[in-house]
């Protein structure tokens, strides 16, 4: 051990090192051999007096203006550090309002995505209905462009003698529609409701209402023998037909 | 020496008080101006390289580390560096040749020599001329030891002893002097 430190004294690292010229890997050599051993320790002490002391004997008044100089520029050097403050307060501003800005086009950015997965979303749901209303349209046209389609008149009873329906089926397309022309006028509080028998099974057809489009043609439930009631309810529908209320009936 | 003194200071930059370069410049701005002008050989010029290494303790004072260095060894380090760069900052040989010359002349009737240190510039001159030459050339002419060892003809392993030597005898001639500058210093 003792050779070592003796070997690293001899070397003339610990000389470099208090001149500042040694590499990084050398300073770091140097300081830990200062942590380790106290006779190094001692000696670079030494030699650093010994520099303080050399150097003093060498030292030289400046002149007058010198002092000043140097407060100046240390004084500029100041100022120059508090206007990097101020750019970093400057920066740090800068940089908040682009962070809410950020936060607010993203948020907006949030709500147009639902906005269009909404709008999204009613477009197929109107493609659904349009491709049904097609459908219906198609088979009203098949209905009633078919040489094989039976077409029933249908009038009201007692109860409603004006009621005018026009039925067509198509027993080779499955296929039945009413095309209710005239309603009698009815109190404020009743509907006419319209009802299906098929394969012994009532089927509520819904409320008729709004005949103001005369040409309209409702699509019935197709089946073998079955029979098709309008009924007087009251206002909104009823969840079974009553039987004395049937105003018209058409079997198919 | 005056180890109050430094932690007064250490600590005045610490906190970026400017009271800090002029207690700098009062304790240790002669020494730096003598170690710049002696690297650099032009009163000009030694000026600007004092100058520009207070900017530079002032803007580094973050970095010094009272436990690695004494807070002269710190500033001899960076006004030698900034003095040496100057030189090579300016490159050209001839340039440097030029300068010496003019040294030759200026540093024989130096101004404002200090009384107390008259006598221990008596003594330096005891010191062996083969070690002085050394220490000039490594400490105050920014050689490194290769350059030295090319510059004066010596082998660099001579180099290497001759400035621990050197540096070591150093001590028998100030110890007295410090010993009583301490002595005139902490009197009341």
């Amino acid at each position: 051990m003792k050779e070592k430190i003796r070997e690293f004294l001899d070397s003339d690292l610990l000389e470099q090192y208090l001149l500042g010229t040694t590499t990084e890997l050398e300073s770091a050599q140097v300081e830990r051999y200062l942590a380790m051993y106290p006779e190094v320790r001692e000696t670079y002490e030494e030699l650093q007096d010994n520099l303080e002391a050399y150097a003093r004997l060498h030292a030289v008044k400046p002149p007058e203006g010198l002092r000043e100089r140097i407060l100046q520029s240390v004084k500029r050097e100041r100022a120059g550090r508090s206007r990097f403050m101020r750019y970093a307060v400057a920066a740090t501003i800068t940089a908040l309002f682009f962070a809410g800005a950020s936060y607010f086009f993203w948020n907006q950015n949030q709500s147009l995505q639902q906005e269009n997965a909404l709008v999204n979303n009613k477009i197929r749901v109107l493609e659904a209905d349009m491709k049904s209303q097609l459908e219906d349209v198609r088979n009203q046209f098949i209905v009633l462009n078919n040489p094989q389609t039976r077409k029933f008149m249908v009038n009201g009873n007692v109860k409603a003698r004006e009621l005018k329906a026009i039925a067509y089926v198509n027993p080779v397309k499955k296929l039945s529609y009413i095309n209710v022309r005239n309603l009698p006028n009815l109190p404020v509080d009743k509907d006419y409701q319209m009802w299906a028998e098929v394969n012994g099974e009532m089927v509520n057809l819904g409320v008729l209402r709004d005949f103001g489009a005369k040409d309209k043609l409702l699509a019935l439930p197709y089946g073998e023998k079955s029979i098709s009631y309008i009924t007087i309810e009251p206002k909104g529908g009823n969840s079974t037909p009553t039987v004395q209320n049937i105003v018209a009936d058409f079997s198919y | 020496m005056s180890t109050l003194l430094e932690k007064h200071i250490v600590e005045l930059l610490r906190e970026g008080d400017e009271k800090a370069i002029s207690l700098l410049y009062e304790h240790y701005g002669d020494t730096l101006y003598g170690v710049a002008l002696k690297v650099v050989k032009d009163e000009e010029l030694a000026q600007d390289v004092v100058q520009e290494s207070f900017v530079k303790i002032w803007k580094k004072s973050d970095t010094y580390d009272p436990s690695k260095a004494k807070l002269f060894t710190w500033l001899f380090r960076i006004t030698r560096n900034a003095a040496i760069d100057k030189l090579r900052s300016l490159s050209t040989k001839t340039d440097r040749e030029i300068q010496i010359d003019v040294s030759d002349v200026y540093s024989v009737g130096v101004e404002g020599i200090q009384p107390e240190l008259m006598d221990m510039r008596k003594h330096l001159r005891s010191i062996d001329p083969k070690y002085q030459e050394v220490l000039e050339a490594l400490f105050f002419e920014g050689m490194t030891q290769q350059e030295a060892s090319e510059e004066l003809d010596i082998p660099l392993g001579t180099i290497k002893s001759r400035l621990k030597i050197g540096l070591r005898e150093l001590k028998k001639i100030y110890a007295p002097a410090v010993l009583l500058a301490c002595l005139i210093l902490t009197m009341p």
